[in-house]
């Protein structure tokens, strides 16, 4: 079972993080946009973290992380953002829906790795 | 890099005295002037798609009549290009014969090139584009294109004007553009073959194909994209024009796009070059600000940077 979600329309992006995460420990599955990682997060409870994109097709990361909280009724699992948005009332939207980080793209992922290990314990 | 976009002319003159004098004022005016040979300028607008105009001689034929026709067919090729008839007689535009006049935008008087310079303000550098913005687009540009692509070379062309809608390359990527002070698109434009032969050489061993590229083109936009608007937003707020559209016109078969406008673009070329194996290949980057562009409200966010965070780096709420 998956303990990171990365929901990204690109699938350079979702190669690219879901391989870092695990090439450090992490087991990693994803989604291809805000609806899939819905429906995604809801079959596997196991999941602890979500890595989601704010712009995709079909349901933006920001909607979906909404519904996480509203509609699946889901307050355990974190949610960070990984986006190119940079904007205030963006990371305000997220912050009113419970997402507990924002990054900026391009990933880095180095500075990430323990932050991700201490929000999963 | 230079602070203003210059724009290539082609100038279709037999001159030689005027030739002179239009590479001198080429020269202080930003253009780069392109001359042609009479026979073979439909050959060469079917080749150069990063046209700003067309400097065109009323005695360009062997007689006035060759000289109407050829005007003509290039009008009709290429009728988005701003074409400027140097007469010998008349800066007038209706003193141009009647059947010619809707092929010219403006004529000048080659004893009196100076004017020329009002022309190309209206016509080909209409729209005011601030230093700071072509630096901050280049800079982003590179910076997104040199991590996405770690081991090829990227050099960069001084940014230029262009007033035609021809496509470079089959593949194209388009996305909006849009703040309080403009309102637009941005395209990425590039060659499938040589592009994939830049970013994997080896590709049928590694499963590369087309799809990796449309990916990689994808994701390249995105990243530009975010820059630009994380840098050249401004206040954030839109336009009182926000819901103002219209229609895209794309003709695969002349490769040609229009986006209802005649404003010119502004054109940024990239070349690559894999370091292992020397393959190049080419990217244009093109913004077109058909919309709504206010520059005198520019605003470059680069170091108004509080409550910004670095990319890459994670900001804990």
């Amino acid at each position: 079972m998956a303990q990171i979600l990365v929901v990204d329309d690109s699938s350079t992006v979702r190669d690219e993080v879901a391989m870092f995460l695990q090439e450090n420990g992490f087991k990693v599955s994803t989604a291809v946009d805000g609806k899939d990682g819905l429906l995604k997060l809801k079959a596997d409870p196991q999941i602890r973290l979500v890595v989601a994109d704010v712009n995709m097709p079909n349901m933006d990361g920001l909607t979906m992380v909404e519904k996480i909280r509203t509609e699946l009724g889901n307050s355990q699992v974190h949610l960070v953002m990984l986006t190119t948005e940079n904007s205030p009332h963006m990371k305000e939207r997220g912050k009113a829906a419970g997402v507990k980080g924002w990054i900026v793209k391009p990933f880095k992922g180095a500075a990430v790795v323990e932050t991700f290990k201490k929000l999963m314990v | 890099m230079n602070d203003k976009p210059v724009s290539k002319i082609l100038v279709l003159d037999n001159s030689r005295e005027h030739i002179l004098q239009i590479k001198r004022f080429c020269h202080e005016n930003d253009l780069v002037p392109l001359k042609v040979p009479k026979g073979r300028v439909m050959a060469v607008l079917g080749t150069n798609i990063d046209l700003g105009g067309i400097l065109y001689s009323e005695t360009y034929g062997d007689s006035p009549a060759e000289a109407a026709r050829i005007a003509l067919e290039i009008h009709a090729a290429r009728p988005e290009l701003p074409m400027i008839l140097r007469s010998e007689t008349s800066a007038q535009i209706q003193d141009i014969p009647h059947e010619l006049r809707h092929v010219f935008c403006a004529a000048y008087l080659g004893s009196n090139i100076g004017a020329l310079r009002a022309v190309l303000d209206e016509f080909i550098f209409c729209l005011r584009y601030p230093n700071a913005l072509l630096r901050g687009i280049s800079e982003l540009t590179l910076a997104v294109m040199r991590r996405q692509l770690p081991y090829v070379s990227i050099t960069m062309d001084t940014p230029y004007i262009v007033n035609d809608r021809m496509i470079y390359g089959e593949l194209l990527s388009l996305i909006p553009l849009e703040s309080s002070w403009y309102r637009g698109y941005m395209m990425l434009q590039t060659e499938e073959a040589p592009f994939l032969d830049v970013i994997c050489p080896e590709k049928a061993s590694q499963g590369m194909n087309f799809r990796t590229v449309n990916d990689l083109l994808s994701e390249t936009t995105n990243l530009i994209w975010g820059a630009f608007k994380n840098r050249f937003t401004g206040d954030g707020s839109k336009s009182a024009h926000d819901n103002a559209q219209v229609p895209l016109v794309i003709n695969h078969k002349h490769r040609y796009i229009s986006f209802g406008t005649d404003n010119p673009q502004l054109c940024f070329r990239f070349t690559l070059k894999n370091r292992a194996n020397g393959r190049s290949s080419m990217i244009y980057e093109r913004f077109i600000f058909n919309l709504s562009w206010s520059p005198e409200n520019f605003k470059d966010s680069e170091r108004d940077v509080a409550g910004l965070v670095e990319s890459g780096e994670l900001q804990l709420f």
